[in-house]
């Protein structure tokens, strides 16, 4: 089993009304599999809202497998300036 | 050069500088919070940053605008936190030998800036609710 934080920004924090959560997941366990567990929790609330992902605070392109400890974010389209 | 910070409270914004005498434009940007999001009326923008990673973030979109275009100093200060109507919450000063260059590199830093960094705005109504701005319209 591997423990992960999800950080909650923006439309994500509003639909799941918290800053950030804490998964115990299986091993082996992907980026994309803990997004489709976000979208359900959210009741359908995300499901219009795209996505980009980071692990770790860097992007990444493509789903990858998570490790103990890791820190992710699906992060809703930025609003900066 | 390039400076980039993200800070809590107000900008104090770059001094100019009278004293390049290799660079003939000087640009600055201030974007300021609008009375309106999406047609609803809001007294204040409140900028919630992915911390670390913003800073971060916005400072490789300044290293790549100055080295994808021909100018000299790229400093820009992002706030975050709450930012009433009327104030600035990003300053960005761009100098370079030439207008020209200055100016689409301008562009293409807030564009860029608007796509990478993880920073987003609650809207705050006129009743105090708080709410991400894409859902302003909702």
């Amino acid at each position: 089993m591997i423990k992960i934080k999800i950080k909650c920004f923006s439309q994500v924090k509003y639909a799941l009304g918290k800053k950030e959560l804490v998964l115990v997941l299986k091993s082996g366990t992907t980026t994309q599999e803990v997004e489709k567990l976000i979208r359900k929790k959210a009741n359908r609330n995300l499901d219009i809202v795209s996505f980009s992902v980071a692990v770790n605070k860097k992007y990444i392109s493509k789903s990858l497998v998570l490790n103990d400890g890791d820190e992710v974010a699906f992060i809703p389209p930025v609003q900066g300036g | 050069m390039v400076k980039v910070e993200i800070i809590n409270g107000p900008i104090d914004f770059f001094p100019l500088n009278d004293n390049r005498d290799q660079d003939g434009a000087e640009i600055v940007f201030n974007g300021r919070v609008r009375a309106a999001e999406y047609d609803k009326i809001i007294t204040a923008l409140e900028y919630e940053q992915y911390e670390d990673m913003a800073e971060s973030e916005l400072k490789k979109v300044a290293e790549k605008t100055v080295k994808k275009f021909v100018i000299h100093d790229l400093f820009c200060k992002h706030r975050i936190g709450k930012v009433k109507v009327g104030q600035s919450s990003l300053h960005v000063v761009i100098r370079s030998k030439h207008r020209k260059e200055g100016f689409i590199a301008m562009n293409y830093f807030i564009s860029a800036l608007k796509d990478r960094v993880p920073i987003w705005k609650w809207a705050i109504l006129e009743d105090g609710t708080k709410i991400p701005s894409d859902c302003t319209s909702s």
